[in-house]
C-alpha cells in the first residue's frame, strides 16, 4: 500500500453535545439546570460550532522494526519508547493522525476569558476540546473503514506524544510527517501545537 | 429484456467480494489490485466466472480503484486503458447472458465543500474512468462503497453526462446508521434518486442483519429499486488477522428478509465468496421483487438530513435571514468574502426551529455566483438543514445546484419565459424541487383565478420535462395588506385551491402581508394561522420572531397536524420562562433578589437588582457581605456536590464580579481594596499555553476578595520569582495542563527557596495531583472552588483582612 498523506480540510462530525456537557462537569441525575441556563449553554455550543473548523491529516507509515524499546518507521524515523513499542507490537504499519479545531475558535475563547464572557468561554473551550477529539475519532473511523477492504484494522485506542515515555519532543516528527502546517497548525519550541485545540496521535494497523 | 424490466420481475443477484478472492489466489499485500489483475488475467477471469457459475446476474469489473487518484499512487496513469481492458476481461470471462457492471469506487479524497478536491476535478476524474469502462462495453455502472455524498454526486453526474446507462449507487454506513460524513440512508436516497440514479442502496457497511434496517428505512421513500450488498458479518480480529466469520448459510438466510424489506438487487461485499452468492440466490429464488412504492416524492435534502414535505405534516419554516437586503453587517461580510455571519445566522435559525434555510446573496457590487457558491459550501458544512437557493439570476441557480450536496429547492421559477425555458431543464437535470411563482412578464395577478391559470401553464411545461406535482411547491403570492385589503384573502384562496384541488405543496413569503404596517409580528402570526387552515405547507419567515413560531405550532395543533399535541407541548416546555413571556408575579419575587441573582448567575439583571436594593435603602457593604458572599459560597457548595457544573459556577462568579464592580462607588472606604484577604500571584508555567483554568481560578479568587496579580501563560520561573519578590504575595498559584510542563512547577518552588521568598505555593491543572504537589512542597487545589478554600487557609492569620491598599 503506498503511503500517501491524506489531508482532511473539513471534517464534519455529529455535535457531541452530551460529551461537552460531561466535560463541563454535568452529571446526569445530580446536576440541576433550569431551562434558561440550558438554553444559554446550548446557544454557546452553537456559537462554538459556528467558529470551529475541524481539519485533520492521516498518514499510513510502514513499521520497519519494533523492538521492546524502540519503534523504527519505514521513513527511517525512530521513537524510543517502551510503551509505544508495546502498543505497536505485532503491527506492520502505523497510522499517524492529527486534528485541529482551528484558530478562530481560540481567538474567541481568548477574547471571552480575558474580559469578555467567561461563561461562554469555558463552554466554547469544552466544545472545541470535545470536537477535536471527535475529529480524531472520525479519522480513525475512516481508516478503519478503508482497512476493512484489506482485512485489516486499527488498534483499539491511540497513543500521543507527551504520554509516558513517548516524549513530547517527538511531536515534532509527527508534525513534520503529517505536514500539519497545511491545516494551519504550528509547533513551538516546546513542541506544543498551536492553536492549542490541536492534537496528534499514533495508532497501529493490525491484521 | 432491459435490466429495469428484469428487476420488476425478480430479485437480481450481484456478485460478491473481489479483493479477498484475489488475496486468496495470491495477490500480494500492497499490490495495486487493478494492475495485478491485468498482469494475471487468468486469475481475475476465474473469479468472474466463478461468480457467474454461482448464479450472479451481474459481475463487477475489477476497477474499484481504477481512477486517476488511486492509480497514480502506483505510478499508473493510463486510466482509460486500465478500465477498458478490465471491462473487456470481465466480459470475456463471463460471456453472454451475464451483465458486466463497471465498478467505480471512491478516490480516497473528499470533495469540496467537505474536502480539498475541486468538484469539477472530481467529475472529470470519474468521467475518465467512465469513458474507459464504456469502451470496454460495460452494461451498467456500480458506484459503490461511497462515504462522501458530494463525491458520490460527482461520480453520478460523470456517468449521467456521458451516458444513460443504468447506474446503481451504494454508500457505506457505519454501525450508527450514517456514513462517516453523517449522511443517513434516506437523505442519500432522496439526493441520489433525484439526481438520476437508477438504483440506490448500501454496500460494505455492516453485516446483513444491521443492513436490513437501512433498506427498510429507505423503501417508503424510494422511487427506484434498492440495492443491498452486505459484508459477511462484522470483521473480527482473530490471532492478529481480521476475518469475516459469518457462514455462508447464515448470510444467505437474510436473503428473504431483504426481499421483504424491499431490496431489489442483492449481492455481497467484504468476506463473501461465490459460495455465499450461490446460497443467497437459492434463498431468494422465486421471491417477488417489491416495486418502488411511489413515482415521485416531495422532499429536499442537505448532505446530512432531509425534509419530507408530504402528508399532514407540521408547517415547515424556511428561515429567511440569510439575505443581505437591509442587513448592513451581512452586506459587509459578503463583500469581503467572509461567511462567519452566514454560518451564525444559519445556526440561530436552526436553533429557533427553521426546517430549511433560504440563501440569497444578491446585492449591488457582489459577484453573486461566487458568493452563492461560497455560502453553499460554508452552510453545507455548518448546518444540517436543506437549502433553498434564492436568486433572480438563472446562472447563479444553475451553478448552485451543481455544487449543492443535496436536493435543493429553487426559489423560484415563475411563468416568465426566460425562467421556464432556462431554469426548468436545469432543475430537471439536477433533480431539484422548485417554488412555482405565479407571475408572468410584467404581470402580478391580483386574483386567485388569474394565478391558477399561470400555475397550470407553468406546471404543464414542467411536466413535459418529467416533473410531478410532488416536485414543486407553489407560492400563494402574498401582497401587502396595507396596499390592498383584499389581497390577503386572494392569497388564502390561492393556497386553498393549490392544496385541495391542484394537490401540491404551498408556500408563502409571510412578512410581505404586513409591509408598511405597525406591529408586524402580530399580523404575520395571524395570517400564518389562517394560511395553515387553508392547507399551507411551508412559510418563508424569520424563525426568531416568537409570535410567528408560536402561531406556527399552535396552528399545526389546531389543524390536526400535531398528533397528541406532542410538538406543541415539547416546543413550549423547552422555551425558557422569559421566552414564554412569563413574568415573575410579585408573590414569586425571591426573598433576597441579590442573593438569587448571584445564585442564578444572572449577569444580565444583577445591576438592576442591585440598583433596586440600593433604592430601597440597602447598604452596599451589607449587600455584599449579607447577600453576595453567602450566595457565591452556596454556589461553591452546590458545585462541590455536582448540583452545579462549571458554566453555572462561572456564571455566578461573573454575576458577582459585575455586581461588585457596580457597587464600588457606594462601597467607599469599605470598597474592594478594604476587602482584600491576601495577595496572590498566579501564572501558567513555562512551556504551557493553556490558561483557561488559571483564568477561572483568578476570577474566583478575586470574587472572594483576594488581590490577584495574573502573570499570564508560558511564564518562565525567573519571571514569576522576580514579580513575587516585588509584590510579596502570600501565595504563588501555578497552573499546568501537561505532564511535560508540570515539572516546571518544581523549578519555581526551588527558585523561590533559593531566594528565600516568604510565601506558600498552590498548584493545580488537569495532570497535577496532590501527590505531585506534596512532592514539591506545594498545596493542591483541584478546581476554582477548592483554590479559594486553600488560599483562605493559607492566608488565614497571615495577611487576611489586613488593609493591603497601601
Amino acid at each position: 500500500m503506498p503511503t500517501q498523506l491524506q489531508i482532511f480540510p473539513s471534517i464534519h462530525i455529529p455535535l457531541p453535545r452530551d460529551a461537552i456537557y460531561r466535560r463541563l462537569g454535568y452529571r446526569e441525575g445530580t446536576t440541576k439546570i433550569d431551562a434558561r441556563k440550558r438554553e444559554e449553554i446550548d446557544r454557546h455550543i452553537d456559537y462554538a460550532t459556528s467558529l470551529i473548523s475541524l481539519k485533520g491529516a492521516g498518514l499510513r507509515v510502514p513499521l520497519r522494526d519494533v523492538t521492546p524499546h524502540r519503534v523504527v518507521f519505514g521513513t527511517g524515523a525512530e521513537i524510543e519508547s517502551d510503551k509505544l513499542a508495546r502498543f505497536l507490537k505485532g503491527c506492520t504499519e502505523a497510522l499517524l493522525i492529527g486534528a485541529t479545531a482551528g484558530g478562530a475558535v481560540m481567538d474567541a475563547i481568548r477574547g471571552d476569558t480575558e474580559g469578555g464572557d467567561m461563561t461562554r468561554g469555558v463552554v466554547v473551550d469544552a466544545a472545541a476540546s470535545e470536537m477535536t477529539d471527535a475529529a480524531l475519532d472520525w479519522i480513525i473511523g475512516l481508516f478503519n473503514r478503508l482497512l476493512t477492504r484489506e482485512q485489516a484494522r486499527l488498534t483499539k485506542g491511540r497513543f500521543s506524544a507527551g504520554y509516558g515515555d513517548f516524549l513530547l519532543e517527538k511531536q515534532r516528527m509527527v508534525y513534520d510527517l503529517l505536514e500539519l502546517h497545511r491545516i494551519g497548525i504550528k509547533i513551538n519550541e516546546n513542541f506544543i501545537l498551536i492553536p492549542d485545540k490541536s492534537v496528534t496521535a499514533v495508532a497501529g494497523i493490525q491484521g | 429484456m432491459s435490466l429495469k424490466d428484469r428487476i420488476k420481475e425478480r430479485i437480481i443477484i450481484l456478485d460478491g467480494a473481489t479483493g479477498t478472492e484475489l488475496q486468496k489466489k495470491g495477490m500480494p499485500a500492497g499490490a495495486c489490485p487493478e494492475i495485478w489483475c491485468l498482469e494475471n488475467p487468468g486469475i481475475i477471469g476465474a473469479v468472474h466466472s466463478s461468480y457467474r457459475d454461482a448464479g450472479a446476474d451481474i459481475v463487477t469489473t475489477a476497477t474499484f480503484g481504477a481512477n486517476r487518484v488511486k492509480l497514480s499512487q502506483y505510478g499508473t496513469h493510463d486510466v482509460a486503458r486500465v478500465n477498458r481492458d478490465l471491462a473487456l476481461l470481465a466480459r470475456s470471462a463471463v460471456g453472454a447472458g451475464v451483465l458486466v457492471g463497471g465498478d467505480i469506487g471512491p478516490t480516497g479524497r473528499f470533495v469540496r465543500p467537505f474536502g480539498d478536491l475541486d468538484f469539477e476535478d472530481a467529475v472529470e476524474i470519474y468521467k475518465e474512468q467512465v469513458r474507459g469502462l464504456l469502451e470496454g462495453g460495460v452494461d451498467l455502472f456500480l458506484i459503490e462503497t461511497m462515504i462522501d455524498i458530494q463525491e458520490t454526486r460527482a461520480a453520478l453526474i460523470a456517468v449521467k453526462e456521458l451516458t444513460d446507462t443504468f447506474t446503481s449507487v451504494t454508500m457505506t454506513y457505519e454501525a450508527h446508521g450514517r456514513t462517516l460524513n453523517g449522511t443517513d440512508p434516506v437523505t442519500a436516497l432522496i439526493t441520489l434518486q433525484s439526481l438520476g440514479a437508477d438504483a440506490v442502496g448500501c454496500n460494505c457497511s455492516t453485516g446483513p442483519e444491521e443492513m436490513l434496517g437501512l433498506i427498510e428505512a429507505m423503501k417508503p421513500w424510494a422511487t427506484i429499486p434498492l440495492v443491498a450488498k452486505p459484508n459477511a458479518g462484522m470483521p473480527e480480529l482473530i490471532d492478529g488477522a481480521t476475518l469475516f466469520t459469518m457462514r455462508e448459510d447464515t448470510f444467505a438466510s437474510f436473503g428473504a428478509q431483504f426481499v421483504s424489506k424491499g431490496a431489489n438487487l442483492l449481492g455481497g461485499c467484504c468476506g463473501t465468496t461465490p459460495e455465499y452468492i450461490r446460497r443467497l440466490k437459492e434463498a431468494v429464488a422465486g421471491g417477488r421483487s417489491i416495486p418502488p412504492a411511489r413515482d415521485s416524492i416531495s422532499a429536499v435534502s442537505s448532505a446530512r438530513s432531509s425534509v419530507i414535505l408530504e402528508g399532514r405534516r407540521a408547517l415547515s419554516i424556511v428561515g429567511e435571514r440569510i439575505n443581505p437586503t437591509g442587513k448592513k453587517p451581512l452586506q459587509e461580510e459578503l463583500l469581503e468574502g467572509r461567511m462567519s455571519l452566514v454560518r451564525t445566522m444559519a445556526k440561530e435559525q436552526e436553533r429557533m426551529g427553521a426546517s430549511l434555510l433560504d440563501v440569497n446573496v444578491g446585492m449591488p457590487g457582489i459577484d453573486q455566483k461566487k458568493s452563492m457558491l461560497e455560502a453553499i459550501g460554508s452552510l453545507s458544512v455548518a448546518s444540517d438543514l436543506p437549502l433553498v437557493i434564492d436568486s433572480s439570476d438563472s446562472n447563479v441557480i444553475e451553478a448552485a445546484l451543481r455544487l449543492y450536496p443535496g436536493r435543493a429547492l429553487i426559489n423560484s421559477i415563475s411563468g416568465e419565459r426566460e425562467k421556464t425555458e432556462r431554469l426548468l431543464p436545469v432543475a430537471a437535470k439536477y433533480g431539484a424541487m422548485f417554488i412555482l411563482l405565479p407571475l408572468t412578464e410584467g404581470n402580478v395577478p391580483e386574483t386567485a383565478e388569474e394565478r391558477k391559470k399561470i400555475i397550470e401553464a407553468v406546471f404543464a411545461k414542467a411536466a413535459a420535462l418529467g416533473f410531478a406535482k410532488a416536485d414543486i411547491v407553489v407560492d400563494g403570492l402574498v401582497m401587502a395588506a396595507s396596499s390592498d385589503s383584499k389581497a390577503p384573502m386572494e392569497t388564502l384562496k390561492t393556497v386553498e385551491w393549490i392544496s385541495d384541488v391542484f394537490k401540491a405543496n404551498t408556500i408563502i413569503g409571510l412578512s410581505n402581508v404586513s409591509f408598511g404596517l405597525p406591529e408586524r409580528p402580530s399580523l404575520n402570526a395571524a395570517f400564518l394561522a389562517m394560511a395553515v387552515s387553508k392547507g399551507l405547507t411551508m412559510a418563508i419567515a424569520n424563525p426568531g420572531v416568537e409570535e410567528v413560531m408560536n402561531s406556527s405550532v399552535a396552528a399545526d395543533l389546531l389543524e390536526g397536524r400535531d398528533r397528541d399535541a406532542a410538538a406543541y407541548i415539547r416546543y413550549f416546555s423547552r422555551r425558557p420562562p422569559e421566552a414564554k413571556g412569563k413574568r415573575v408575579p410579585s408573590h414569586e419575587v425571591p426573598a433576597d433578589p441579590v442573593f438569587q441573582a448571584v445564585l442564578d448567575g444572572n449577569r444580565d439583571d444583577i445591576e438592576s437588582v442591585l440598583s433596586r436594593a440600593l433604592e430601597a435603602g440597602g447598604d452596599a457593604r451589607k449587600i455584599v457581605d449579607g447577600s453576595m458572599v453567602p450566595a457565591i459560597t452556596k454556589v461553591g457548595m452546590l458545585f462541590d456536590r455536582r448540583e452545579y457544573f462549571l458554566p453555572q459556577l462561572i456564571a455566578s462568579a461573573e454575576a458577582m464580579k459585575k455586581g461588585i464592580a457596580y457597587l464600588e462607588p457606594w462601597l467607599g472606604d469599605a470598597g474592594p481594596a478594604k476587602r482584600q484577604k491576601g495577595r496572590i500571584v498566579i501564572a501558567t508555567v513555562k512551556g504551557d499555553v493553556h490558561d483557561i483554568g488559571k483564568n477561572i481560578v483568578t476570577l474566583m479568587l478575586r470574587n472572594q476578595g483576594f488581590e490577584v496579580t495574573d502573570l499570564g501563560k508560558d511564564v518562565p520561573a525567573g519571571t514569576i520569582i522576580q514579580e513575587a519578590a516585588r509584590i510579596k504575595p502570600s501565595v504563588i498559584a501555578l497552573s499546568a495542563l501537561m505532564t511535560t510542563t508540570m515539572v516546571n512547577m518544581r523549578e519555581v518552588v526551588e527558585l523561590a527557596g533559593q531566594q528565600s521568598l516568604d510565601c506558600q505555593f498552590m498548584v493545580g491543572g488537569a495532570v497535577v495531583t496532590k501527590a505531585y504537589a506534596d512532592s514539591i512542597g506545594a498545596h493542591y487545589a483541584k478546581d476554582g472552588v477548592e483554590a479559594v478554600r486553600v488560599a483562605e487557609k493559607l492566608t488565614l492569620g497571615k495577611d487576611s483582612d489586613r488593609d493591603l491598599s497601601s
